[in-house]
Formats: structure tokens, C-alpha cells, sequence
């Protein structure tokens, strides 16, 4: 067996699946690690608590324990495996940072509680000093170590949310089986997904997991690619079609040719895609992070400036040293740092969910503040594959409908004409078996003198009989009359259909009417971003009467018609000149791309090309539109997230300081305890946590009923 | 928590000689601009990475606590690869994001993780950890 060799761990290119693991496990491990030390740090703190309440009750002791209990000998015996060994880590990396200049919030944890500690410690070895000053020779060992448990708690609970934001990637991850069933020597095999290199055939059997990206060989099946696209339809698969990893096989068996392995399945690049949006960083981060910078180090020169400002006021060293305490406890700038980033991890998992892949953050934030999208028509409203919607044998024509269906294919299958292959499988699907009879050379046509007239049509000498197809246009050319077909022509265009008609030996004889029909949800996405507030601008390089056409089927009032491919980003651009910013675009094709790019943010199509996937900030990947509302609802619950997080951090840290600094106490005698204070920043961080885990029960609002 | 008794004796006010509340001011205002000196002030130029075999300009970062170091000079206009030990066990340090190059890094316990990072104009480049605690900056100059 033939193991491909595996990129170095060194290139962030190793097997997603691989590295989630080994992350897993260390998570779990820190998990239980942190549960161990909180519930030491419990049991003992609630025993110092104990300890001190005795002489805070002002009696010689409690009932039931003996006059040792509530010795500060013995707080000080409790309390200092609390803060030494269920807080190491806090003191280990505060001492990293200080060593590099640099200030987090486990510096002021541990300056916090080492500082009571330290001054509980002074009172215990020389009660005589503070006696003398008039002073309680009182402990604050119960301070230290109660900060020290809440803030263990809030991390503890930290680390439980960070697993959940990122479970979006984690689930994405193990989408994809772990092994697969590869023919070796013509004998199927199981072996790992990892050890399966390109060109191998797969089996797969029903209600399994295909496990890489390839091209049907033999069987078919039904897929169901919902993970991935958000569409709940099952796909139907046949030889020569791709599958993609991830999907599931609902009924039958097949085998494929893998094309696609490790990190270049269509799985690998959406995880790649959502962790690169949840490492980028919006406008209102970007201001956070300066703010955190600066933080710490003004938290502790206020500290000191309470100590100093407090001790000239009073006199009271003790006093003094608690407004220290409390001020540096309650700054810890956590809640601040994590307002942002969880919020934007959880929404882009949670679009990942629905089909809305985000490039960046920045996409995510705009999303929200557009006001104008442009939706191109073709392959975005409709399908974009055209379709034969009338065929009209004309009053006057001399052969039976069957010979005309079968003349028409056979000229067309020559042409390259876009609606011919339109043409072509309609009269195939309409004669069905009856091909043959109705023009015994159909299946191979022997076309004679095949000619194609640019911007008219085509024609050719087919089994004796001269044929032209062609556009309404080429008629009076051929010297043909075309005042009957008028009325015909006219509801055809009404209905958005381009013509083209039938001539044989110089008449007249039948007249199909092709057309790119609608999406199924089109009209009902319309109605969406319409109720969402957007204004809607429909592009389209048709007639501006086939295009009005399209637009008041679906709803949209405003249409830009007749606009060429490179015109598209100009339009784009034109509209944010106009103010109208910022302004979405909405495609799919190769033609779409520059425009995509022009735009504040270019949403593609995911069944579209992927020179447009990746000139767009959005990639919708069920190719359904009605991923834009939905991605335009979810970029605005989070960034309202967002602000309401900015909110909590800065409520409980800016507005926290002064009261702990005491500011407030000559006025209102607001004070903020040491262990009040605690509590308060441990709890900063999980409202904001929890506040971002909000976001994981965003739906998309449902469509509304299509107004037309 | 406090009883009346304790808090009526916490809350009074002493009489200190003036020297020693000036010399408290001045040690205080002394500590302050000290410690804003050792945490804000500008402590040598980066360390700067060094050029290797594959043309690329590498440099190992231990974690532990912070970023070590956490000054990393490169040139501009050529890629790098930047390579993490991460020896803290803290849950934090286990991501290193690169908001600038759109790219997040997992670092496992006791592991060297790299990551490879496109040539770049010159410029400062910030990194962070998971929860933007811990952070370091990429000088690339010219």
C-alpha cells in the first residue's frame, strides 16, 4: 500500500481532522485540570470563610469548633495552597509577561491576591503594628483566595464556552468518515481516509458518508449534500457526476474516482474559508485591541493612585491597600478582549451551518450596514439554463409537428447557439421514441451545406428539404411575410421568451419560444431583502423588455438592462458614487467576478464558477438566493451582538473602576469589596461569553409567501 | 462581611506625620512611572528572524506566559515562516491568530506548530492569542 507522504506538521497543511483531535484532547484535558483545581480552591476557601467569619461575628468563636479554627494561622494555612497551587498558573504566566514587558489580566489577578495575601501575611507575624496604629489586626486570607475561586470559576467556564464556539469547525470537521472502502487488486479494502490518494475508487454503500470528493464510475444513487449547501433535496447522482465529500448516500450503491483529497476537498477549503473569517478582525476590534494594549498598565498606575490618594486622605494604610486590591481585581480586561472575536466565531460557524460561507469578518460586518443589492439575473433569479417554454406550429405549415421537432433538432445539434441545446432537448424529450419514425436519419442527420448567419441563424440542406432556424429578424430578408406572426410574437416577449422560428423550403412553419426560467425561490427571496429594508437593482445583459419582464415576475422595480459583461463592476461602481452604499452584488459567473470585487461585499453563488467564489466575500453555497437575506439577517444579530458585548465589557470594567477606586464613596458611599469586585470581573467575561453563545440559536427568518 | 465593631475601627481616619504621607505620594507616583516605563515603554528593537535554506525567514517562538520573543523583525518582501512552542498549558495560548494575514494557527501542548506567512510590505503586523491577552508584534521593515 502505497501511503502518500504527508505534509510536514510544520505548514498548518496537516490533516484537519488529525490536529481537532490532538486539540480535543488538550481541551479536555485543561477542562478537567481546571475542575480539579476549582473544586480544591472550593473546599478550602469555604473553610477560611468559616475560619474568618468567627471573629467577623465579633464572638470568641463558632459553636462546635475548636479556638484553632479561627486562628489567622490557620487561614493563612488554608488559604495559601488556594492561591499557590489551584492559582499557580495565574502566577506562573504573570511572571512570564512581566519578564517581557508585557501586562494581562493574570498580572493583575495575581497582584491582586498576592498583595492581600501578602499584607495578611505582615498582620499574622506582627498583629502588634497595626495594634498600636489603633487598627483590627484583621486578615484578608479570605479575600485572596475567594478572588482567586471565582476567578478560577470564570475560567473554568471560559474554557467551556471557547469549546462551544468552536464546535461549528469541529462538527464541519467530522463531517468527513474516517475511513473508506477503496478497490485494491480488485478487492475492496477499508482503510483510513488519510491513506487514500487520488484516483483510488471508492465504494459506497446506502445510508453511508461519501468520504472524499470524486466522479461517479458505476451505480447511482441519491445524495443528500445538506451539510454542505444547506439544501435539504437529496441530489441525484449517475456516472460521471461529482460527488463531494461529506454528503451522505441515501439509497443506492455506487463507486467513484476520488479527484480530491486532504486539504483540497471541497470540505478542507469551507473549514479553511470559516477559520480565516474567524481570525480577521472587524473595525470596532481593531479600536478593542488598541484599548487592551494600554489597559493594564493604566489599571495598575490607578491602583497605585487609589492606594497613595486614599492613604493621604486617611491615614489608613489598610483601608488604602483594599481600594488597591479591589481596583485591580475588577480591571481584568478579558470581557473586553473577547467581545468581539467569540461573536464573530460563533456567527460564521452558525453560517457555515446554513450554507453562507463568510471570507472575513469585515464581510460579516458589512453585511449588515448594506443598503442597495444588485442581483444579476441570469444563473442567480433564474436558472440559467434556458429552457423551450412554447412551441407553436404555425397556422399555414405544411408538415406534421413530429417532422418539424425533428428537423429543428437535427439543425440545431450543429449549431453552438446557446438556446440550440435548449432547442435541441425539448424536441428530443417531445418525440421520445418517436424520433425515428417521425424522420428516419434523425439520430445521425445528414446536414447539407450547414451555415450559420451571425446574429441571424442557421440553416443547412436536411434530407432533401431546406431549413432555416432562426431569429424573427431574418424573415423579411427572406423575403418572408412576418405580419401574422406579430400578435404570437409580442405574448412571447411578454413572457421574457427569446424566438426563434422554423423555415422550410421558404415557409413558414413553427416558432419556439425559449426562455431561462425562475429559480423556485426567487420571488420569495426578493420579498425577503425587500422586508428587510434593501433597495433591489436587477442586472441583466437582455433586452431591457425581456429583462422588465423577468424583474415583474420576481418583484424588483428597478432593472439595469443591456448591460455588458465588463460594464457590470461600472454599474457597481456608479451605484456607490450615487451614495447608495454600501452596495452587495449578487452572481455567479466568470463575468460576475470583477463586479463582485467592486462591491462592499460580492456574494457568489455557490454552484457558480469559482473564479466568482473567489472574487466574493459571501459564498452562498446551496446557490439558493434566498442565502441572502439570511446572510444579511445573520451579519445584523451579530453585530448587534457585538455592541451588546462592547456594552457589558466596558460597563463592568470602566464603570467598575472608580467605584472600586472609591471615586464614589465621598458622594454616594458606594464601595466595591475585594471579593465583590472578584465576582464581577469572573462574571464580565461569561455574560459576554454567554452573550456571544446567543448567537448559536440565530434561524433566518422564514420566506415570505412569493408576492407574484 | 465586616462587623460593626471592625468596620467602626477599619474606617477611622490617622493621624500621620505629613513626611510620611509625602513619602507614600512619592513612592507611589515613583512605582507608577516605573511601571508604566517597564510595561508601555519601548524595550530594544525585535528580534529578527533569520534567513534559511528554503529562502524563507524563520524564527521559533517559544510560548510560555507570553510570547518570547514577543518583537519579531523581518524584511519586507519576503515570506516567512514563524514556528511556536507552546509550553503554557493555559487554554488561551492554544490559538495564535494573524488578523493582518487572515490566519489562525492551533498550537499543541509541548509541540512545535509553523505556519508560513506570504511576503508582506513593510509595517507592523500584530498577533494575538485566542483571547487577545497575550500578544506580539511583527516588525517588517525594509
Amino acid at each position: 500500500m502505497n501511503a502518500p507522504t504527508s505534509s510536514p506538521p510544520c505548514c498548518g497543511r496537516e490533516d484537519p481532522g488529525a490536529v481537532a483531535q490532538g486539540m480535543e484532547r488538550e481541551q479536555a484535558q485543561e477542562l478537567s485540570r481546571l475542575r480539579r483545581q476549582l473544586l480544591v480552591a472550593a473546599v478550602l476557601t469555604t473553610l477560611v470563610i468559616l475560619s474568618s467569619l468567627a471573629p467577623m461575628l465579633g464572638g470568641p468563636q463558632l459553636p462546635l469548633l475548636p479556638s484553632w479554627f479561627s486562628s489567622p494561622w490557620t487561614q493563612l494555612l488554608l488559604s495559601t495552597p488556594v492561591l499557590f497551587w489551584c492559582g499557580r498558573d495565574f502566577f506562573r504566566a504573570a511572571i512570564a509577561a512581566f519578564r517581557q514587558h508585557s501586562a494581562d489580566m493574570n498580572t493583575l489577578v495575581a497582584a491582586g491576591t498576592g498583595i492581600a495575601w501578602l499584607s495578611s501575611l505582615f498582620t499574622t507575624l506582627f498583629p502588634e503594628v497595626l495594634r498600636a496604629e489603633g487598627l483590627p489586626a484583621d486578615v484578608y486570607f479570605e479575600t485572596a483566595a475567594v478572588i482567586l475561586t471565582l476567578v478560577l470559576l470564570g475560567r473554568l467556564l471560559e474554557a467551556r464556552a471557547r469549546g462551544q464556539t468552536a464546535e461549528a469547525i469541529r462538527r464541519l470537521i467530522q463531517l468527513q468518515p474516517p475511513t473508506a472502502r477503496v478497490l485494491r487488486h480488485g478487492q475492496p479494502i477499508e482503510i483510513p481516509v488519510s491513506l487514500v490518494v487520488v484516483g483510488d475508487e471508492v465504494q459506497v454503500r446506502p445510508g453511508e458518508k461519501i468520504p472524499l470528493d470524486g466522479e461517479v464510475l458505476h451505480g447511482s444513487s441519491w445524495v443528500e449534500e445538506s451539510m454542505l449547501s444547506g439544501e435539504p433535496t437529496p441530489v441525484a447522482k449517475a456516472r460521471g457526476d461529482t460527488v463531494i465529500g461529506a454528503s451522505i448516500n441515501r439509497s443506492g450503491s455506487f463507486s467513484f474516482r476520488v479527484n480530491r483529497i486532504g486539504a483540497d476537498t471541497v470540505l478542507a477549503q469551507i473549514v479553511a474559508l470559516v477559520r480565516q473569517a474567524q481570525s480577521s478582525r472587524t473595525q470596532v476590534q481593531r479600536l478593542a485591541d488598541q484599548v487592551v494594549g494600554w489597559f493594564v498598565p493604566v489599571v495598575i498606575a490607578v491602583a497605585i493612585a487609589a492606594f497613595v490618594g486614599w492613604f493621604w486622605i486617611s491615614g489608613n494604610a489598610v483601608l488604602a491597600l483594599l481600594f488597591l486590591v479591589s481596583v485591580l481585581v475588577i480591571a481584568c480586561p478579558c470581557a473586553l478582549g473577547l467581545a468581539t472575536p467569540t461573536s464573530i466565531m460563533v456567527a460564521s460557524g452558525k453560517g457555515a451551518e446554513n450554507g453562507l460561507i463568510f471570507r472575513s469578518a469585515e464581510a460579516l460586518e458589512t453585511a449588515g450596514k448594506l443598503r442597495t443589492v444588485v442581483i444579476d439575473k441570469t444563473g442567480t433569479l433564474t436558472r440559467g439554463q434556458p429552457q423551450v417554454s412554447d412551441f407553436e406550429r404555425l397556422p399555414g405549415a405544411a408538415l406534421p409537428a413530429p417532422t418539424l421537432l425533428a428537423l429543428a433538432a437535427a439543425l440545431e445539434s450543429r449549431s453552438e447557439h446557446p438556446l440550440a441545446e435548449a432547442i435541441v432537448s425539448y424536441c428530443r424529450q417531445a418525440l421520445g421514441q418517436g424520433l425515428a419514425q417521425a424522420l428516419p436519419q434523425a439520430e445521425a442527420p445528414e446536414l447539407e451545406r450547414f451555415e450559420a448567419v451571425a446574429g441571424r441563424g442557421v440553416q443547412a440542406v436536411v434530407g432533401g428539404q431546406e431549413v432555416r432556424i432562426g431569429t424573427p429578424r431574418w424573415l423579411p430578408e427572406l423575403g418572408i411575410a412576418t405580419a401574422s406572426l406579430a400578435p404570437l410574437l409580442e405574448r412571447l416577449e411578454a413572457a421574457a421568451c427569446s424566438v426563434a422560428v422554423l423555415v422550410v423550403n421558404g415557409r413558414l412553419e413553427a416558432c419556439f419560444g425559449v426562455a431561462d426560467p425562475l429559480k423556485p425561490s426567487s420571488a420569495a427571496a426578493v420579498a425577503a431583502l425587500q422586508r428587510l429594508g434593501l433597495e433591489l437593482v436587477m442586472l441583466s445583459g437582455d433586452a431591457r423588455r425581456t429583462a422588465e419582464v423577468v424583474a415583474a415576475q420576481v418583484g424588483i422595480q428597478r432593472v439595469i438592462a443591456e448591460v455588458r459583461p465588463a460594464d457590470k463592476a461600472a454599474v457597481v461602481r456608479r451605484l456607490q458614487g450615487q451614495g447608495e452604499g454600501p452596495v452587495a452584488m449578487v452572481g455567479d459567473g466568470i463575468n460576475d467576478a470583477p463586479a463582485l470585487a467592486q462591491a462592499d461585499v460580492g456574494i457568489a453563488m455557490g454552484s457558480g464558477t469559482d473564479v466568482a467564489i473567489a472574487a466574493s466575500d459571501i459564498t452562498l453555497i446551496s446557490g439558493n438566493l434566498a442565502g441572502v437575506p439570511a446572510a444579511i439577517e445573520l451579519s445584523r444579530a451579530t453585530m448587534a451582538n457585538i455592541r451588546q458585548n462592547l456594552v457589558f465589557a466596558f460597563a463592568y470594567n470602566l464603570a467598575g473602576i472608580p467605584i472600586a477606586a472609591g471615586l464614589l464613596f465621598p458622594f454616594t458611599g458606594w464601595l466595591l469589596s475585594p471579593m465583590l469586585a472578584g465576582a464581577a470581573m469572573a462574571f464580565s467575561s461569561v455574560s459576554v461569553l454567554s452573550n456571544a453563545l446567543r448567537l448559536r440559536r440565530f434561524r433566518p427568518a422564514p420566506l415570505p409567501m412569493a408576492a407574484a | 462581611m465586616l462587623s460593626d465593631a471592625a468596620q467602626t475601627s477599619l474606617w477611622r481616619t490617622i493621624d500621620q506625620p505629613i513626611a510620611l504621607k509625602g513619602l507614600v505620594v512619592g513612592i507611589g507616583l515613583l512605582l507608577i512611572a516605573a511601571e508604566l516605563w517597564w510595561f508601555l515603554g519601548r524595550h530594544g528593537a525585535g528580534v529578527a528572524a533569520r534567513g534559511s535554506d528554503t529562502g524563507l525567514q524563520e524564527i521559533t517562538i517559544s510560548v510560555d506566559g507570553g510570547y518570547k520573543p514577543a518583537r519579531i523583525q523581518v524584511k519586507a518582501g519576503r515570506a516567512m515562516r514563524l514556528c511556536f512552542h507552546r509550553l503554557d498549558p493555559s487554554g488561551c495560548l492554544a490559538q495564535v491568530i494573524f488578523p493582518d494575514f487572515q490566519t489562525s494557527l492551533d498550537l499543541r501542548l509541548h509541540a512545535t506548530t509553523c505556519v508560513e506567512l506570504p511576503a508582506t510590505a513593510a509595517g507592523v503586523y500584530p498577533f494575538h492569542c485566542g483571547m487577545n491577552m497575550v500578544r506580539g508584534v511583527l516588525e517588517v521593515v525594509e
